[in-house]
C-alpha cells in the first residue's frame, strides 16, 4: 500500500533528508530536468555516497554526468542527455558505459515517461504511440531487457497496441519555488516531467526556494504540484536549482556549466571539479559561499531574475454559508430555530 | 549582394516551411532559430510548442534550451510532456516538426542516439528524446543538418522514416502523408520522391555543386530533373536572425572561438579575484 505522509512539520536539512529517504539500490527519478534541476538534492545524494541506484532520466544537461561521477548510478532509462563535446572528446557517460559501470535503457520522451504516468495512475502498463514499434528504441533492450516494451490487443477493435510498463520508483527528488511545512509544492514554469515523476513515486523529497506559509497556498491552489501526503520531506534550499534556472528566482548560469564541461572532459578533471564543487562543500550553504568566494559573488547577483508577476487568479464567490450572520437560510428561506421547528413538524428524525 | 552564413541560409529557406496557422513543435538551435523567424515574417499566427510543456511561445532570445526563460515570458498554455505527446502530438495536431540531423538513410530514417556499434559505440549521441512521436506523428517533418551525414544503414534508427520506401510507413500504421518531407543540409535542399520515397536533391544553395553533395552520400543520389538554386536570404532575415540568435547565425564552431575565450578570460579573472 502506498504510504501516506501525514505529519505536519516535514521540515529538515537536505542532509538529513536523503539520509533517511534515500538507501543504497533504490530506484530515484529525477523530478524536472532542465528547468529546476534539484542540484541541491542531487548534490547530496553524491555526498552521501548513495551505491546502485536506478535512475530514471528524462533529459539531462550535467546532472546526469555528476552522479556517474559519483558512481552512485547502476542502471539508468534515460531518453536524452546532452552533450557539447565533439566525436574525439570521451563524454562521462561515454566513460561509465566503457567501464561496465552502468547499464543502460535508451527510451523516448514520451515512452519513459508515460511508464512513470502509469505508475502513479496504478496501472500495470498504457499504451504509448505504436509507431516506436519500428525504432530500434523498441527493439534494442539492456537494463529492462523483458520489461521495456509489451504490445496487447485492443479488447474494442482488435488493434495492436505497443505499451510500457508502470514504473513506481523509490523516491522521486524535486526542486520548486515554494511549500508549505507540510510539503505542498508549487512549481511553475515548465513542468516537463515533474508531475508524473512525483506521484508515480513511493516518496517525494522537495526542497525550495522558500517556505511558505499555508495561506500562501490554499489561496494558489493552481500551482501546487504535488499535494503534501505525497511528500516526505521539505528542504528550504536557496539557490536550490543552481546552476539551472527558476522563474522568478534566477537564470541558469552558463559559465559555470562550461566549467564543468571543459573539466570533465578528462577524467581527473571530473574529480576535481566533483571535490571542489560537491565532496568539498557540506552543504548548499557552502556551496553558495565558496561560489561567491572562487566566482564573486557578483556572478550570482548578475542571474538574478527580473520580476514579472503572473496576475492573481480570484477565486472569489458570494461566500454565503448555509446560514448567514442572521442565521437565516437562504435557500429555505427560515432561521435556523425555524428549520429545526419544521425538521420535527414533517417527521425528520428518527426516533432513538 | 546580402553576406549570409552557412547557418543562415538553411534558417532562411526552413522558416519558408511553416504556413501561417501552423502548430509547430519545434527544439533548439537552427529548429528554433527558423520558426520564431516565420512568425516573425509569414506566418504570424503560427503556434510554437516545446516538448517541456510550453504551448504558444514567443522567445525574446534564443533559447539555450526548450524550457529556459526565454521561452516562459508570456505564453498561452502551461502543460506537461505528456500533455504535448498525447494530446497534441497523438491527436494529430501537429502541422510542421523540425528536427536536426545525425545519421539519415535514403528513406529518411534517422539516429540521434549512437554511432557505431551499440555497445561497443564509437559515440554516443543525445539520445532520441521526442524525436520519434514528433517525426512519426506530424503532418510533416523538416529536416536540418549540420554536421550529420548520410549512411547507407543507420547504426541504430531512434526515428523511423519512410522504413523502406514506398508504402512501408503508412502499412506499419503511421497518419497517412506524415514523414519527413524536406531536409536543408549546408549545400542544398533535398526532398522525397513521391513513390519510392527515396531522398533526392531538389536543389542547391548558391556556390555549391552537385557532384560536392554526392561526395558526402554513399549511394548514386538521385538528382532532381530541374536542379533549382535555392535564394540567398534577405536583408531582413538575416538582420531578424542575427538579433534573435546571433550564436545561431555563427554557428557552433564559430560561436565556441568567440565566446570561450571570454567565459575562461571571466572564470580565471573572478578566480584570482576570489583567492586573493
Amino acid at each position: 500500500m502506498l504510504q501516506k505522509w501525514m505529519d505536519e512539520d516535514k521540515r529538515m536539512s537536505a542532509n538529513e533528508a536523503v539520509e533517511l529517504f534515500v538507501s543504497d539500490g533504490d530506484s530515484m527519478v529525477i523530478a524536472n530536468c532542465l528547468y529546476g534541476t534539484p542540484y541541491a538534492l542531487l548534490h547530496e545524494v553524491i555526498r552521501q555516497h548513495k551505491k546502485d541506484l536506478t535512475v530514471f532520466q528524462q533529459g539531462g544537461i550535467d546532472e546526469l554526468d555528476q552522479l556517474l561521477l559519483g558512481k552512485c548510478v547502476s542502471k539508468l532509462a534515460v531518453a536524452y542527455n546532452f552533450r557539447v563535446a565533439g566525436e574525439r572528446i570521451e563524454t562521462v557517460l561515454e566513460r561509465a558505459l566503457r567501464a561496465g559501470e552502468v547499464e543502460l535503457e535508451d527510451y523516448s520522451n514520451y515512452t519513459l515517461l508515460t511508464m512513470l504516468q502509469a505508475g502513479a495512475m496504478g496501472y500495470p502498463f498504457l499504451p504509448v504511440m505504436s509507431g516506436i514499434r519500428e525504432s530500434d528504441v523498441y527493439r534494442v533492450e539492456r537494463a529492462f531487457k523483458g520489461q521495456k516494451f509489451g504490445e496487447v490487443e485492443c479488447p474494442f477493435t482488435g488493434e495492436k497496441v505497443a505499451v510500457v510498463r508502470g514504473r513506481n520508483p523509490d523516491v522521486a527528488v524535486l526542486h520548486v519555488q515554494r511549500a508549505d511545512k507540510f510539503g505542498n509544492a508549487q512549481l511553475w514554469g515548465a513542468l516537463i516531467n515533474s508531475k508524473w515523476a512525483c506521484l508515480a513515486s513511493d516518496k517525494v523529497i522537495v526542497s525550495c526556494e522558500h517556505i511558505v506559509d499555508s495561506d500562501t497556498i490554499t489561496r494558489t491552489p493552481h500551482l501546487t504540484l504535488v499535494p503534501g501526503f505525497r511528500v516526505c520531506a521539505v528542504v528550504e534550499e536557496p539557490w536550490g536549482a543552481h546552476p539551472s534556472e527558476l522563474l522568478g528566482f534566477y537564470d541558469y548560469d552558463m559559465p559555470f556549466r562550461a566549467l564543468f564541461f571543459m573539466q570533465t572532459m578528462s577524467e581527473e578533471g571530473g574529480k576535481a571539479w566533483m571535490d571542489e564543487w560537491i565532496y568539498g562543500l557540506d552543504d548548499r550553504r557552502v556551496y553558495l559561499q565558496h561560489y561567491c568566494d572562487r566566482l564573486g559573488l557578483d556572478y550570482l547577483e548578475e542571474l538574478k531574475a527580473r520580476p514579472f508577476p503572473s496576475i492573481p487568479a480570484d477565486y472569489g464567490c458570494t461566500g454565503r454559508g448555509a446560514w448567514d450572520e442572521e442565521d437565516m437560510s437562504f435557500n429555505f428561506q427560515m432561521k435556523y430555530d425555524q428549520f429545526i421547528q419544521a425538521m420535527e413538524e414533517k417527521g425528520g428524525f428518527v426516533d432513538g | 549582394m546580402v553576406r549570409y552564413t552557412e547557418s543562415e541560409i538553411i534558417v532562411a529557406n526552413a522558416a519558408r516551411e511553416i504556413v501561417d496557422g501552423d502548430i509547430v513543435v519545434i527544439g533548439q538551435g537552427i529548429p528554433m532559430a527558423a520558426g520564431v523567424l516565420a512568425k516573425a515574417t509569414h506566418a504570424p499566427n503560427c503556434i510554437i510548442l516545446t516538448e517541456a510543456g510550453l504551448v504558444g511561445i514567443d522567445p525574446f532570445r534564443n533559447p539555450l534550451h526548450i524550457a529556459d526563460p526565454t521561452c516562459t515570458h508570456g505564453y498561452a498554455y502551461s502543460c506537461d510532456m505528456i500533455d504535448v505527446f498525447a494530446t497534441i502530438v497523438n491527436r494529430g495536431l501537429v502541422d510542421v516538426t523540425f528536427l536536426g540531423v545525425g545519421q539519415i538513410d535514403r528513406y529518411g530514417n534517422m539516429n540521434s542516439t549512437v554511432f557505431g556499434d551499440y555497445d561497443d559505440f564509437h559515440m554516443r549521441m543525445m539520445g532520441a528524446g521526442g524525436a520519434p512521436e514528433f517525426f512519426g506523428y506530424a503532418r510533416k517533418a523538416v529536416l536540418t543538418m549540420r554536421g550529420g551525414r548520410f549512411v547507407e544503414k543507420l547504426d541504430y534508427v531512434s526515428s523511423p522514416g519512410y522504413l523502406d520506401g514506398y508504402d512501408a510507413r503508412e502499412r506499419a500504421g503511421f497518419p497517412p502523408g506524415s514523414g519527413p518531407k524536406v531536409l536543408y543540409s549546408t549545400r542544398g535542399v533535398f526532398r522525397f520522391e513521391e513513390e519510392s520515397k527515396e531522398i533526392y536533391l531538389d536543389g542547391l544553395f548558391p556556390g555549391h555543386s552537385r557532384e560536392e553533395v554526392q561526395a558526402e552520400v554513399p549511394w548514386g543520389l538521385k538528382v532532381a530533373d530541374e536542379l533549382k538554386t535555392l535564394p540567398p536570404p534577405t536583408l531582413e532575415e538575416v538582420d531578424l536572425i542575427r538579433h534573435f540568435a546571433p550564436e545561431i547565425a555563427a554557428g557552433r564552431r564559430l560561436q565556441l572561438e568567440l565566446s570561450l575565450p571570454i567565459i575562461l578570460e571571466a572564470l580565471t579573472a573572478r578566480s584570482q579575484e576570489g583567492n586573493q
